[in-house]
């Protein structure tokens, strides 16, 4: 029996054809979306959008599985003593005992999800495909939906809350979602933001006394000192995808990283980056994409990625130490436990690490 | 003597008798011709045979056949750097030549052929720009230290680790698809039919042995279905030297049996026309041999020995009172040919129950076997005769069968003892614990193929020890369930039909002893992901149908051409019946609640698929084939015997056997399975013969009125040689089997050997002791 190919899409005429801008080309729905968000600050001047509550999507609550931490998990946060984790299939799993073992929470979605944000130790929120955005008001046990469209077609990629009534969603073709009432309402307040090609926004992150900044698709950025009412766009450094930024414990500094490797730095809210170099021990330059980080309660700076890419740095982002972790398994969320090792998401579900992204008892 | 000698002459008799220049004419006339027709039967192995062709997963899996065809024919050749890794420059110059040679080998699908110097064989990566890629061994490859350093670093970001190469880097594999059938060189509109054997021979002459010998440094393991095929073939030849070697054997011990060698040469020949009749008669109706009815000439010479021997015993005791030897063999054809019928025809019919079961393999088995049977009634019932009458029989061994005759024999009247009073308790009593314990110790019977790899061949064969070396090393199963996904036409790609799947495969990965599950949902969750960058955050489906159609253009032979079928492959840790009924039963339940607006979720194809279908079929059929062939046995013995008494003293020693045969599968670990199954109707069928041959005996005797003691004693002096010496010469027959290269005609071999080994301790022991119950002699006395 012969096993099947499986493999991304390959280069030549492919490449061609799913270059990142040629990707408009299936979305008309795109391009319609942007349209409708002009419209709409014409007219309805962002009308709260009714939640479409969980009663028309068809299937009902994740399926509670064992195996559920060892398939693919997208983002996981520290609630001081609970890990909470997201991923594939609705899956949300918590741990009380620094991830030795996992509890199922049970979650009205079968859809992946692909960003949590805890607010506190009991309130949080998860957004995924389908547009999908669920809340918990227990630290992650219990879950209930607040936001679906459907017709979007298309997920939300990272949550932020300031509090917990006001917060923020982001995701593909420029979607940005905005609540005041932790939850109970979602207004569609895309137009806030100058994406006139609806280029995917990727993760929303909060910069120290300075305010929100957006990163999205071919190096997009967008940054708003009022907390999320007036955005600006910035001309970033770089052309190619950005997927995560990270402020961190300096006022005005943060992290913004993306594509091959690419990680840059800025200490004035985005006004000027500086590229941080990052070598592997070996093989020249990092190549490896960078997805999702997080600010540790230490104050050190975490950024994982492809290739089991473990990045680390004490002193702000000036400087990283670099990890390819054996498996090579690509990581998609990390956080830290209170015993100082990580816990880190992605392919392979969630996997414990030292403080440095290694193996445990294989210290680097 | 026995009242049956001064019965008169038959018809049947008289005309055989006095026509016998004309029966040996005639027999000499068919075997001219069925020799003929012997001599152009070829070793085969249908696959279609050997499953369950009216189970629903098997006629759903032949009816979408053509539209999971590139699911099929592939061999898999891993070559294997013995010391350090496949990062040399030797290595890959080994594998370059492996590969070129391979794509010569008639039968390969040249175009897919496909290994890590293959052009088609890519690494990508994501970039700014989009993808980047290129061939992972490229152009301007030299074997140098640097570009094998590439060479490392394009493998990593193939993705073809634990598929093209191991997991350890030690190894790596050729894939090689084949064509069913390929043009001929010399005349391209001509198709040839992919011959498996020398299939399998060219790539262990061209391919292993060669490249082995060229480079120490390399060891080749070959698996695939084609490859199993070619050894199975292999092994099948070489189970002919069994017959001759089985031949041998056995005439020796005629020889010390009859102590004369030209009515030992006279069986011998008969019961080989026998098995040249059989043969010729399987090629003239149109069958081939397989590895299951190749089984059918053992027995057939077994069986036409062992009553070859009791008419060489007759006619040698009726020599001591016939003038010549034509009278002799007149009066032992008189006095053998009702029991010899008798056991011959329950033997036939015991057979024939074999055809209540649905499997291609089995049924030819049972039509081949009873043909073989009705055979030996015309040579050795009535050709062996009328030789004998011609060539007589040796002074010395009726001189020997007259001395028997008088003389006393403390074997045998120690033997007897089983018939006495005191000791006819104690045998029931201990029989009964057997039967208990048999049947508490079978109840660990298990159905099905129980060891890994392929089951056809032992564990420790070649073909599973590479197959072994494949599975450890490579992210992959043998054992493979495929659940078929039907929609309308261009249906297949709907997020509606992929979501399902998707649920499907979810279900089935949680689902004990599976390991995981692949469809066009993996394929496509891997190109959506790959057209965003690779942002793992988009790893799953999507509900903009564009970007599903685009998603799934790569997954070929995971759909149909009008995208109306897909397979879910499901990979399993083994073959075991549990592990299969329980994947299956999953799956069903799925199907259940999901089949409808057009969206069907069918079982089953794959090697898993097939034995699921398989060990249901077989624990129907194994009640209703044990009730069939008692049935039938009781029935010809109720008919012969006119007594329920006399019946199931023949009977219940049978029942034993079987139970206790049971056990012995549970403890040595073999499932009822296609080959074993047949096992207990040839147990019984045949088991049946000596408790016939006793008891038609013994029951001359008590009509006679002896004491049931003193009767069995006269039983045993005149019959109980014979039945000995038959019992050795059915478990001769088979018990050469044990050393088959094939697994499953070992393990035919060895419970047919216990069978009848057993049966024949059966009815010696058991059958008086059951007698002293059973039976009146009194009665018995007035009736004669």
């Amino acid at each position: 029996m012969s096993e099947p190919v499986m493999r991304r899409t390959q280069s030549g005429h492919v490449a061609g054809l799913f270059r990142a801008p040629a990707f408009r080309v299936y979305s008309p729905l795109a391009k319609a979306l942007s349209l409708c968000s002009v419209l709409s600050v014409l007219a309805l001047a962002a009308a709260p959008l009714q939640a479409q509550a969980a009663t028309d999507s068809a299937p009902g609550y994740a399926i509670e599985s064992p195996k559920a931490q060892e398939r693919l998990l997208l983002d996981v946060a520290s609630l001081g003593k609970r890990l909470v984790a997201v991923g594939d299939r609705g899956h949300i799993l918590y741990s009380d005992d620094n991830a030795a073992s996992w509890t199922q929470a049970k979650v009205p979605t079968r859809q992946m999800l692909t960003a949590l944000f805890f607010v506190d130790d009991q309130y949080g929120w998860a957004v995924g495909h389908d547009a999908q955005i669920l809340a918990s008001t227990d630290g992650g046990a219990t879950w209930v939906k607040q936001f679906e469209d459907l017709e979007r077609e298309a997920p939300l990629l990272d949550v932020w809350f300031k509090d917990r009534n006001t917060g923020y969603a982001v995701g593909a073709y420029g979607a940005l979602l905005e609540t005041t009432d932790g939850g109970a309402n979602w207004a569609d307040v895309s137009d806030r933001l100058d994406n006139q090609d609806g280029y995917h926004l990727n993760a929303i992150v909060a910069v120290k006394d300075s305010g929100l900044f957006i990163v999205g698709e071919l190096g997009g950025m967008f940054r708003s000192a009022d907390w999320g009412q007036t955005w600006e766009t910035l001309q970033g450094p770089y052309d190619g995808s950005l997927f995560g930024a990270l402020g961190t414990r300096e006022a005005g500094t943060l992290l913004a990283y993306g594509l091959r490797g690419h990680l840059f730095r800025s200490a004035d809210f985005g006004d000027s980056w500086q590229r941080i170099e990052l070598n592997t021990p070996h093989n020249g330059p990092l190549e490896f994409g960078l997805a999702d980080g997080n600010l540790l309660a230490d104050g050190s700076v975490v950024v994982v990625g492809h290739g089991g890419t473990v990045l680390k740095s004490t002193d702000n982002g000036r400087n990283f130490s670099l990890v390819n972790r054996t498996d090579r398994l690509s990581l998609a969320g990390v956080a830290a436990m209170d015993n100082g090792n990580l816990i880190l998401v992605g392919q392979g579900g969630a996997h414990v690490a030292s403080p440095t992204g290694a193996d445990l008892g294989q210290q680097q | 003597m026995s009242k049956h000698q001064q019965q008169p002459a038959t018809v049947l008799e008289r005309l055989i008798f006095n026509n016998r220049p004309a029966v040996v004419l005639l027999c000499l006339l068919i075997s001219i011709f069925l020799f003929y027709q012997a001599a152009q039967v070829r070793p085969q192995t249908s696959f279609e045979k050997m499953i369950p062709l009216g189970h629903p997963y098997i006629q759903k899996m032949l009816e979408h056949r053509n539209d999971l065809s590139n699911l099929g024919n592939t061999v898999r050749i891993s070559v294997e750097a013995v010391e350090g890794d496949i990062f040399s420059k030797e290595y890959m110059e080994t594998l370059r030549q492996i590969n070129d040679e391979v794509f010569y080998i008639p039968g390969v699908d040249r175009s897919g052929l496909k290994s890590l110097w293959s052009p088609s064989v890519r690494w990508t990566e994501v970039t700014e720009e989009g993808f980047a890629g290129g061939e992972v061994i490229p152009q301007t490859y030299d074997g140098s230290s640097d570009s094998l350093e590439d060479l490392r670093s394009n493998i990593l970001k193939s993705g073809q680790i634990g598929r093209l190469v191991a997991n350890n880097f030690k190894s790596s594999i050729i894939d090689v698809p084949l064509l069913e059938s390929y043009p001929n060189p010399e005349d391209q509109s001509k198709l040839i039919p992919l011959d498996y054997q020398q299939f399998s021979h060219e790539l262990e002459e061209k391919i292993r042995e060669k490249y082995q010998a060229q480079n120490p440094n390399v060891k080749v393991h070959i698996i695939g279905f084609a490859k199993k095929v070619g050894d199975l073939i292999d092994g099948l030849i070489g189970v002919a030297l069994f017959f001759a070697v089985a031949i041998g054997i056995t005439f020796v011990l005629l020889l010390w049996f009859t102590h004369c060698f030209k009515s030992s040469l006279a069986v011998v020949v008969a019961t080989l026309i026998a098995v040249i009749w059989q043969l010729g008669l399987l090629h003239t109706l149109g069958f081939g041999l397989d590895p299951y009815s190749m089984l059918v000439p053992f027995l057939v010479f077994a069986i036409g020995i062992s009553h070859g021997v009791q008419k060489i015993n007759g006619i040698a005791i009726a020599s001591s009172e016939a003038t010549d030897a034509l009278s002799a063999a007149r009066m032992a054809f008189r006095q053998l040919i009702i029991p010899g019928l008798v056991a011959l025809l329950s033997d036939a019919v015991g057979f024939v129950t074999l055809l209540l079961i649905d499997i291609g393999v089995i049924r030819e088995l049972a039509i081949g076997a009873s043909m073989g049977v009705a055979v030996i009634i015309l040579t050795n019932l009535i050709l062996l005769p009328v030789m004998i009458s011609y060539i007589g029989i040796s002074k010395k061994a009726i001189k020997i069968s007259r001395e028997e005759a008088v003389k006393d024999h403390p074997f045998w009247r120690l033997i007897s003892n089983f018939a006495h009073p005191m000791v006819a308790p104690i045998s029931v009593v201990v029989a009964l614990g057997a039967l208990g314990g048999g049947i508490w110790y079978g109840q660990n019977l298990k159905i099905g193929d129980l060891d890994q790899g392929a089951p056809e061949l032992h564990p420790d064969s070649r073909y599973n020890l590479d197959n072994d070396f494949v599975i450890r090393n490579y992210s992959t199963s043998s054992d493979v369930l495929v659940v078929m996904v039907k929609t309308q036409s261009e249906g297949c790609s709907t997020y509606q039909t992929l979501s399902a799947m998707d649920e499907l495969m979810w279900k089935m990965e949680n689902t004990e002893g599976v390991q995981s599950a692949i469809s066009m949902v993996s394929v496509s969750r891997q190109v959506i992901k790959g057209m965003n960058e690779g942002n793992l955050k988009w790893e799953t489906l999507s509900r903009n149908q564009d970007v599903l159609n685009n998603s799934i253009a790569r997954a070929d032979g995971l759909y149909n051409a009008d995208c109306s079928l897909a397979p879910v492959l499901v990979f399993l840790n083994d073959h075991k019946a549990e592990t299969l009924a329980r994947a299956v039963k999953v799956a069903e339940g799925f199907a259940k609640e999901t089949n409808k607006d057009g969206l069907e979720f069918i079982l089953a194809a794959g090697n898993a698929g097939i034995e699921a279908a398989t060990n249901e079929v077989i624990a129907q059929s194994e009640t209703t084939m044990l009730v069939a062939v008692y049935a039938a046995v009781g029935i010809m013995c109720l008919l012969t015997f006119r007594s329920i008494a006399a019946t199931l003293c023949v009977m219940l020693p049978l029942v034993l056997t079987s139970v206790l045969g049971n056990a012995l599968m549970a403890y040595m670990g073999i499932g009822v399975k296609v080959a074993t199954l047949p096992v207990i109707a040839l147990g019984v069928g045949i088991g049946v013969d000596y408790g016939i041959y006793i008891y038609s005996r013994l029951e001359t005797y008590l009509r006679q009125g002896l004491s049931l003691q003193e009767a069995y004693y006269e039983t045993l002096k005149s019959t109980g040689k014979a039945v000995l010496f038959t019992g050795v010469c059915l478990a001769i027959g088979v018990a050469t089997w044990i050393f088959s290269a094939i697994k499953f005609q070992a393990d035919m071999g060895l419970m047919l050997t216990f069978m009848f080994l057993w049966n024949m301790f059966g009815a010696i022991w058991l059958l008086p002791a059951l007698a002293r119950f059973l039976i009146n002699p009194e009665k018995l006395r007035n009736k004669a």
